[in-house]
């Protein structure tokens, strides 16, 4: 194929393909504007006639602040604590032989491909008899047996390209191995350790299962469960539920729009010869 | 500043001998290479002076100390990588100065002695920079600033000039010889060119197969090799060595018969000579007669070569000589400067 019909026919794909994965949160957003009478309006309007605001101030009651909160909360401890076990496990996978290596490295694989209704009864009854069921702490310890072995793997292949050489090189500069891994393992694993932290970002912000079933008050509800609310016995508060979910949305769009950067890892450039 | 010695060291991976029980001494203030092909155990022994690699068996003293349990850092000594080794996220002030602030030197002397170090080398205007903005020959740099900025007793280098192009090897050889000399530090320097071993050793150690095969000064080693392949091995173009026979002082082969009074030996051997000892004469007038295969011309010297047996033998000429593809001329062995090796060992014989 000649470049005058592909680069218009890829062009092509590319805007179907664009259209087909944004349309969706375009009619979130455009919902999220519409007077509540408006939703269901036939035919169906792609913008409203009468954007409002409405919708985001109801939405933004105080239950929701508080369901924030937890999100904040719960996201963030499993972040802080996934992070430094998955990279000093994942650094020890890097660089130490050993007999059981692969076996290990297969047990790590294997426990991904269970889905997570087949992991929440044990799991339960574990959160359960340690009786951590509705608090912060029995989510987070949830959530880190999903979030530790995805981000061990994702780190391990950072950490197996940062050269031996390098902590060779600090090792006689007179570094201890602790200090060789932060001074110069660490800083050179950035962009991976940022990519890594993005994903179970995004993971533990939109889980809903664990959260539904480990929590049994409103007070300790995270901001998926939360979204519950608009959806009543009676009926479905389309108008709020979309204003929500695109404020849900925003954080985890803005994380990922300003370290998307980060992701190029050209960082180990001019470290060994080349 | 210490003398090194290893006291019969041996490397073992699983029945993998890398390094054989080696034992060397080295002087204070001298600078040793370590010669020899790729995979002979040079870089492994020097890892084990540097504590990255433990021996299986053996000692390392140096300063006249045991080092075997002390981690790299703590044996005061200082190491260039073949690939360099610097730190990709620090500017080249900080590198240099990464092995003061681990051991804790106060910022306003770490920054002087970073100073002084990369004047030594001519880096002084790069200091903010990093490595990645530098030309091989100035990585190279840093990392010989870096070995030297805390003084250490003894250097080690791995390979340093094999990633540079050609010419800049030639005046980093130069700088690091001289640099050598001036801080009069104790050097153990690998490398697998013998041009390199020639030009800056005091003492030459070439190895193979995880064994020493020779230790002397680079010209004694040159000119009175162990064995057939030390003989071999240094110098370029190599030596010619000649399946023979040897019997009431002559030296026998298919082609020709010369006369060696002097050597006390009988049977078969290797007859060794280096191309510039040999000559290439008027068909007739030499030892044997022979069709130049070909004549390259080196620039100082014209380069001869004919095929005998199976072998080629190679012949350094006046570069006045005139000879062509094909032509026949005679060749002649130096008469002062033939060597024998056995041909079951390889060792050095008929002295």
């Amino acid at each position: 194929m000649t470049k005058r019909i592909r680069y218009p026919l890829l062009l092509c794909l590319q805007l179907v393909t664009a259209t087909l994965v944004l349309l969706p949160f375009f009619w979130m957003f455009s919902v999220s504007l519409k007077p509540a009478t408006e939703p269901f309006a036939i035919p169906a309007q792609l913008w409203p006639d009468n954007p409002t605001l409405e919708n985001y101030i109801l939405a933004l009651r105080p239950e929701f602040q508080r369901y924030f909160l937890n999100s904040v909360i719960v996201c963030g401890a499993t972040l802080l604590i996934t992070i430094p076990l998955a990279l000093l496990a994942a650094y020890s996978l890097s660089r130490f032989q050993f007999r059981l290596l692969s076996v290990f490295l297969g047990a790590v694989v294997l426990a991904q491909f269970f889905p997570a209704g087949a992991m929440i009864i044990p799991l339960y009854k574990i959160v359960r008899s340690a009786n951590l069921l509705n608090t912060y702490l029995g989510l987070i310890i949830a959530y880190i047996t999903v979030t530790l072995p995805v981000a061990i793997w994702m780190l391990r292949g950072f950490l197996l390209k940062v050269p031996k050489t390098l902590e060779e090189a600090a090792a006689v500069d007179g570094a201890s191995p602790l200090r060789a891994f932060f001074d110069i393992v660490v800083p050179l694993a950035r962009p991976g350790i940022i990519a890594t932290s993005v994903f179970v970002l995004i993971v533990t912000w939109q889980e809903f299962l664990f959260a539904l079933s480990f929590t049994s008050s409103k007070e300790m509800r995270t901001l998926p469960v939360g979204m519950n609310d608009y959806i009543g016995q009676y009926g479905i508060r389309y108008g709020e539920l979309m204003a929500s979910s695109v404020m849900i949305s925003l954080p985890v769009i803005a994380i990922f729009f300003f370290l998307q950067r980060q992701f190029v890892a050209g960082l180990t450039a001019g470290a060994v010869k080349g | 500043m210490a003398p090194v010695t290893l006291n019969s060291i041996t490397k073992r991976w699983g029945t993998f001998v890398a390094v054989d029980s080696i034992s060397l001494d080295i002087a204070d203030g001298e600078f040793l290479v370590l010669l020899g092909p790729s995979g002979c155990g040079k870089s492994t022994t020097m890892r084990m002076v540097a504590g990255l690699d433990e021996p299986t068996s053996g000692e390392v003293l140096i300063g006249g100390k045991v080092v075997n349990d002390l981690p790299p850092g703590a044996r005061d000594l200082a190491m260039v990588f073949q690939n360099y080794g610097l730190y990709p996220h620090m500017t080249i002030a900080q590198n240099i100065g990464y092995p003061l602030k681990v051991a804790r030197v106060p910022k306003a002397e770490r920054e002087r002695r970073v100073r002084e170090a990369a004047e030594r080398v001519e880096l002084a205007g790069l200091l903010d920079r990093k490595p990645s903005a530098l030309s091989g020959g100035q990585r190279q740099r840093v990392a010989l600033a870096r070995a030297i900025v805390r003084t250490p007793q003894l250097f080690l280098m791995d390979e340093p000039l094999s990633n540079l192009d050609a010419k800049l090897r030639v005046s980093m050889r130069a700088q690091l010889k001289h640099l050598q000399r001036e801080l009069g530090t104790t050097t153990i320097y690998v490398t697998h060119d013998q041009v390199e071993a020639m030009t800056m050793a005091d003492r030459v150690a070439v190895m193979r197969d995880g064994r020493l095969q020779q230790v002397g000064a680079p010209l004694e080693i040159y000119n009175r090799p162990a064995n057939a392949f030390v003989a071999g091995f240094l110098g370029n173009p190599s030596m010619n060595l000649i399946e023979v026979d040897v019997s009431d002082g002559r030296v026998r082969h298919p082609r020709f018969s010369i006369e060696a009074r002097d050597v006390r030996l009988s049977g078969p051997a290797i007859l060794g000579q280096r191309p510039e000892d040999m000559s290439v004469v008027n068909s007739g007038e030499g030892d044997f007669d022979g069709e130049v295969y070909t004549a390259e011309l080196l620039g100082d010297s014209v380069l001869v070569t004919t095929r005998l047996g199976d072998e080629l033998i190679a012949v350094k000429a006046d570069k006045s000589i005139s000879v062509s593809m094909g032509e026949k001329v005679g060749f002649r062995f130096g008469r002062s400067a033939l060597h024998f090796f056995s041909r079951e060992t390889g060792e050095r014989i008929g002295e």
